[in-house]
């Protein structure tokens, strides 16, 4: 309760002086400038969303900008129609077109995601000057800035329109975060596989981040068209995405706060070059934090030298060159660069990145306390294990080109069991598991649950069909937490549509969450490790962690992909006993394993396939002792006696 | 040849090596064997620079080389056949091979000519590798890619070789077969570091062994006073 | 009539577009040792451009005629393009791939613009003629009339990538620079340092940025908004034709040179970039590995 108080205090109070602001200030310059403040603070809390959110370097927020604000203009001087018409058509256009861009864009990564919005960039500056029956083209569009509901907006009125909405979208996309939205958008970061395998949709999730964010850009490019009431194509372009860029980096990504200290930085900015007294200061200034920060991270050997040096060597250039440069408004963008760049390679997490763990450490608020966890019989009911068959596959093949991973596997899964699959490096296990979840498209055949036919080639949609699974080289959500890991797959709890969680109405079911999630991690051995962040958590317990997060989607058939893999034998035989509390509530499994102990120990039946098929099934008792099996993967049961030095070579 | 001392090791927070230590002399195979997980890969890793140790000492033909980078350490003389094999899937087997020897031929011409005896030598060992010398390396079956990276680990013409799982994922008529190489190359003077999960076939053809349990040597002695002791038998060879 | 008209553009843009093709070859090679290519590419061909102007400029070209000091100069660029290559990978790109992050994307945009900035200071803000030994006046060939200069941009691109594909294939560099692409870690046991050999692509890739940058200059002109445009077809060939196949760059080069001429005659010039980046968009949605590229498989 005190840590939402300390947060929603500071916000109250700044939010409160820049509504009072106009109230003393009679210069229209500062107000201008405060103005600009918050429409940049819209604009960079959309652009967080992708940059922060999604971890992906978004190119195209500057054409949304433009986009909008040409919409908004053309609202009013085309269609004649007034101010809130208008930025509702903005935010309109910046949602439609980002869903639209994103729906091709958001099936890339990294640099070619780089390279789309790039390309939606320059093309809309393209159409912008091309279309000049519309816009006007290079001349520009000149519109006025009609009244709202019939009030005339003076410049003091307009600043407290805008800082309203930078209010109402902060308070939104707060909620927004804090709930199963947020936690998606940080779990698909850290895996996006997991994310599909945990029925959480990781497209439609990107998808919508992307267009929401758009959406902001363009309302901030209505509010950027009343501003200036005067648009050009050349005014959104790569430098102001840039400028865009730098803003978040600097402030801090994933981060409210930042986007608000972004915003500050770009429009303090072009007053800061115009000044020469206060560019040295500033770069002094930069150069000493630098430097401090450089030797710090060189002593405590936190850095590597370069991490620790360029920033240093970048502002040294931003000072000697300030001394020799006759204006420094010629070399804005070199002064921008130098900027960014000590920032990106110095400060990654930003200035309220680098304030929140220094606050943190000043303040020490304690996390909420947790809720008692819920009844395991609740979260997870025991079922009955009637053997009758759950999953059935029929004569499924998987082809690699010309290799035939997989080749004709038929079989059983029944329910209420643990079906071992087992096999030599590469004899198709894998395959199979990554064709029952979804991952691989089968190349011929059937999988059926329950008898019904299992989707094709979509993690998401067979998540949502029922099948859990976790994977052999762990894929957990490095970042979050035990619990929040397993509250991204919880099944059935959240319910609140997205207008109740933005309006923050859907807390009552976040505690429910937490029990649940409380229990499962409790079924683990892990409820004392639930604020964790997994990737600090022992090998051990990630390994358990992933079983956890799967059952939370309460599944029918639960994969467990070499749930021993790698543990050490303590471990193990704990792995071993929490597989087997699952299988007593009557959850089926299928177990690929290489321990062909933990296999004789856990399963009912075991599969074992070879080159693709199956050599042997049965019972694992029936199964060792299969000669198929003993040569193709077992090996010669050892002889009886082995002394007196190396025993002659088998021929 | 190779001394490593006190090695620490592991992944980001997680510490997967803790405090091993090993010898192996000149012209000896010596055999690590221990459970999955136990650490024997990374020991490897370790040792020809794939991570950095962060404590510990290794020494290879007298030279401290922990802290280099692989590269470093191979052209010092170490070559590391690595688990899983990666041969250079696009790349053809003689261009495989070719770039096993990559530290001591020239860059650019000539060096085919240079590195004939060693492809001739390699060609003998494995002549199934010269029928396929234009192939690429991926379209070998998974026993003939063992081959090629052996031979690719000995076209260097190391010091001391590492062979991580050399009959990972193989059939046992294939891993017999590497073993029966394994053999010949001891016969013919090799120095060598295996890492097996067939205790059984590793002790056969090793002079000397150690058994890792949970990041370091938990037993050490000839395989035949391995083959008495009662905690190996139990764990690795019943 | 209107064949001729069609026929002569397409042939003078496919000529254009192989600039488009060698940039994006560039992109090959630092693509195939690292995953990595470098934002600022465009930079990289102006400031090498305006470069090799101040060396032809140097006052030689008085005394010993334009011809030798232009042979003079290109190797110059070529040297100055890849010392440049190299400051993009040291200062932008290794840090970055050492942390396995993307923020090389950035880094690399933020040094572009910064070369932007300072050539922007250092030559000016106007864009400026580059002398050449080539004529301008275009020759006949079965009623097309072709330019020299752009005859010259063909043998330059399909020289210098003939000349890499060479040393690629036939040393054993070029077989350690397959071997870096195919399998990082591997590539280091066999000796051969993984960090070099991405030095030496970004070194490679920054000649031939600059070469791309002497090549067009005679028919562009110099300015610090050259490659502004040009950058971007590179990158919608590149992503085209998927970022591993050199032979691919060529013919999407070629053809997207031909569709944009074509596009600005029929639609307008101010459209001349719009093929390419709905080219590019599409690509990316449809095929995302390119059309010559190899499909991966995902692995869990």
């Amino acid at each position: 309760m005190k840590r939402i108080l300390l947060l929603r205090g500071a916000e109250l109070v700044v939010f409160g002086l820049l509504a009072m602001i106009p109230l003393w200030v009679v210069n229209p310059y500062a107000l201008g400038l405060l103005t600009l403040l918050a429409i940049y603070g819209i604009l960079l809390i959309g652009l967080d969303v992708t940059v922060g959110y999604l971890g992906q370097v978004n190119l195209a927020h500057v054409a949304f900008l433009g986009l909008g604000a040409y919409t908004a203009g053309l609202v009013v001087t085309k269609l004649g129609l007034g101010m809130a018409p208008a930025l509702l058509a903005a935010l309109a256009v910046g949602l439609l077109l980002g869903g639209l861009l994103a729906l091709p864009a958001l099936r890339l990564e990294g640099p070619q995601f780089a390279l789309a919005t790039l390309s939606f960039s320059a093309l809309s500056t393209t159409a912008l000057n091309e279309l000049e029956g519309l816009t006007g083209g290079a001349q520009g569009l000149s519109l006025n800035r009609p009244p709202i509901f019939g009030q005339v907006l003076t410049p003091p009125l307009f600043y407290w329109l805008c800082m309203a909405l930078l209010a109402v979208v902060w308070m939104l996309m707060r909620n927004l975060l804090a709930s199963q939205w947020g936690r998606a958008f940080e779990a698909l970061r850290d895996s996006p596989i997991a994310t599909d395998a945990m029925g959480v949709g990781t497209y439609r999730h990107k998808v919508a981040a992307f267009a929401l964010g758009s959406g902001l850009g363009g309302l901030a490019g209505g509010l950027y068209a009343f501003n200036f009431q005067y648009l050009q194509p050349q005014s959104f372009t790569y430098d102001l995405m840039i400028i865009l860029l730098l803003g978040v980096v600097l402030g801090g990504r994933k981060s409210l706060w930042g986007a608000f200290v972004g915003a500050s930085v770009i429009v303090l900015l072009p007053n800061l070059l115009s000044n020469r007294l206060l560019f040295q200061v500033f770069s002094g200034l930069g150069f000493a934090a630098a430097l401090a920060a450089g030797l710090q991270g060189l002593y405590k050997k936190t850095t590597r030298p370069f991490q620790a040096l360029a920033p240093v060597v970048a502002m040294g250039i931003l000072v000697v060159g300030g001394l020799f440069v006759p204006n420094t408004e010629d070399w804005r963008k070199a002064i921008f660069s130098l900027m960014l760049f000590s920032v990106v390679v110095g400060l990654p997490e930003g200035l309220m990145g680098f304030l929140a763990i220094f606050l943190a450490k000043l303040f020490r608020v304690p996390h909420a306390p947790l809720p008692e966890p819920a009844d395991i019989d609740a979260v997870l009911p025991l079922r009955p294990s009637d053997g009758t068959p759950l999953l059935v596959i029929d004569d499924l093949k998987r082809y690699f080109g010309g290799v035939k991973a997989v080749d004709g596997l038929t079989m059983t899964v029944r329910s209420g069991s643990i079906h071992g699959l087992i096999g030599p490096n590469g004899s198709g296990k894998s395959t199979v598991v990554n064709v029952i979840s979804g991952l691989y498209t089968p190349t011929d055949g059937t999988i059926a649950l329950r008898g019904v036919v299992l989707p094709s080639g979509s993690l998401f949609r067979v998540a949502q069909a029922g099948v859990a699974r976790t994977f052999q080289n762990l894929q957990l959500f490095g970042e979050l937490t035990a619990m929040e890991n397993i509250l991204v797959a919880l099944k059935g709890v959240y319910q609140s549509s997205l207008p109740m969680v933005l309006f923050g109405l859907a807390r009552g079911e976040e505690r429910r969450a937490q029990a649940e999630a409380l229990a499962l991690l409790e079924l683990i051995g892990l409820r004392d490790q639930a604020l964790t962040k997994a990737k600090d958590l022992t090998y051990g317990a990630q390994r358990f962690l992933e079983i956890a997060r799967a059952l939370a989607r309460k599944p029918d058939l639960l994969i467990l992909d070499e749930p021993a893999a790698g543990l050490a034998h303590p471990d193990m035989l704990q792995q071993i006993a929490i597989i087997q509390k699952i299988h007593q509530r009557g959850v089926s499994i299928i177990l690929i394993e290489h321990h062909m102990d933990v296999v004789s120990e856990l399963c009912d039946m075991v599969t074992v396939l070879d080159g693709g098929r199956i050599i042997a099934e049965g019972t694992p008792e029936e199964v060792k002792r299969h000669p198929k099996v003993v040569e193709a993967y077992l090996g010669q049961p050892p002889e009886p006696q082995l002394d007196g030095g190396p025993a002659p070579q088998p021929a | 040849m190779l001394l490593v001392e006190d090695l620490h090791a592991g992944y980001g927070a997680s510490e997967v090596l803790t405090g091993t230590t090993l010898a192996v002399k000149p012209g000896t195979v010596v055999a690590l064997i221990g459970a999955n997980g136990a650490g024997k890969t990374t020991t490897m890793r370790a040792i020809s620079g794939g991570i950095h140790p962060t404590k510990g000492r290794v020494v290879l033909d007298g030279k401290e080389v922990q802290g280099l980078d692989a590269s470093a350490i191979a052209r010092l003389g170490l070559a590391h056949s690595p688990e899983g094999r990666k041969v250079f899937g696009p790349l053809s087997v003689e261009d495989n091979l070719l770039l096993g020897a990559y530290s001591r031929l020239p860059r650019f011409l000539g060096y085919r000519a240079k590195a004939s005896a060693d492809l001739d030598r390699v060609y003998d060992l494995f002549p199934k590798l010269r029928e396929r010398s234009g192939q690429a390396a991926g379209t070998l079956s998974g026993g003939e890619q063992q081959m090629l990276a052996i031979g690719r680990a000995l076209m260097a013409r190391p010091k001391v070789m590492l062979l991580d799982e050399p009959s990972m994922g193989l059939a046992p008529v294939i891993v017999q077969e590497v073993f029966r190489t394994i053999s010949r190359l001891k016969a013919e003077g090799i120095t060598l570091l295996l890492v097996e999960q067939f205790a059984k076939s590793a002790l056969e053809v090793a002079d000397y062994a150690y058994v890792m349990e949970r990041g370091r040597i938990a037993v050490e002695g000839t395989p035949a006073e391995l083959s008495r002791n009662e905690r190996v038998i139990a764990a690795y060879l019943g | 009539m209107n064949a001729a008209i069609i026929g002569q553009m397409a042939i003078s843009g496919a000529l254009m577009g192989l600039v488009y093709a060698l940039i994006a070859y560039g992109f090959q090679l630092t693509y195939a040792t690292s995953k990595s290519i470098n934002f600022g590419q465009g930079e990289l061909v102006m400031v090498s451009a305006f470069f090799s102007l101040t060396l032809t400029n140097l006052g030689l070209s008085q005394h010993w005629g334009l011809g030798l000091s232009y042979g003079l100069m290109v190797p110059g660029g070529l040297i100055f393009g890849a010392i440049m290559g190299l400051v993009v990978e040291r200062a932008g790109v290794r840090l970055a791939l050492e942390q396995k992050s993307e923020g090389w994307i950035l880094l690399s945009i933020i040094l572009g613009l910064f070369f932007f900035s300072a050539a922007e200071n250092i030559w000016g803000r106007d864009d400026r003629p580059f002398p050449t030994p080539i004529p301008e006046e275009p020759f006949h060939v079965l009623g097309l009339a072709i330019g020299p200069r752009e005859v010259a941009v063909a043998v330059g691109v399909l020289g210098i990538m003939g000349l890499i594909e060479l040393l690629k294939r036939k040393t054993l560099l070029g077989k350690a620079f397959e071997a870096v692409s195919a399998d990082r870690d591997a590539a280091e046991l066999m000796g051969i340092s993984a960090t070099r050999t991405v030095m030496l692509s970004y070194g490679l890739s920054g000649s031939v940025a600059a070469l791309a940058g002497i090549l067009v200059s005679p028919i562009t002109t110099v300015g610090p908004t050259m490659a502004s445009a040009i950058i971007l077809k590179a990158f919608s060939v590149a992503v085209v034709a998927g970022l591993d196949s050199g032979f691919g760059v060529v013919l999407v080069g070629m053809f997207l040179g031909a569709l944009e001429s074509l596009a600005s005659f029929y639609l307008g010039s101010g459209w001349r970039e719009a093929p390419g980046l709905v080219l590019l968009i599409l690509a990316l949605a449809l095929r995302p590995t390119g059309v010559f590229g190899k499909a991966t498989i995902r692995k869990v």
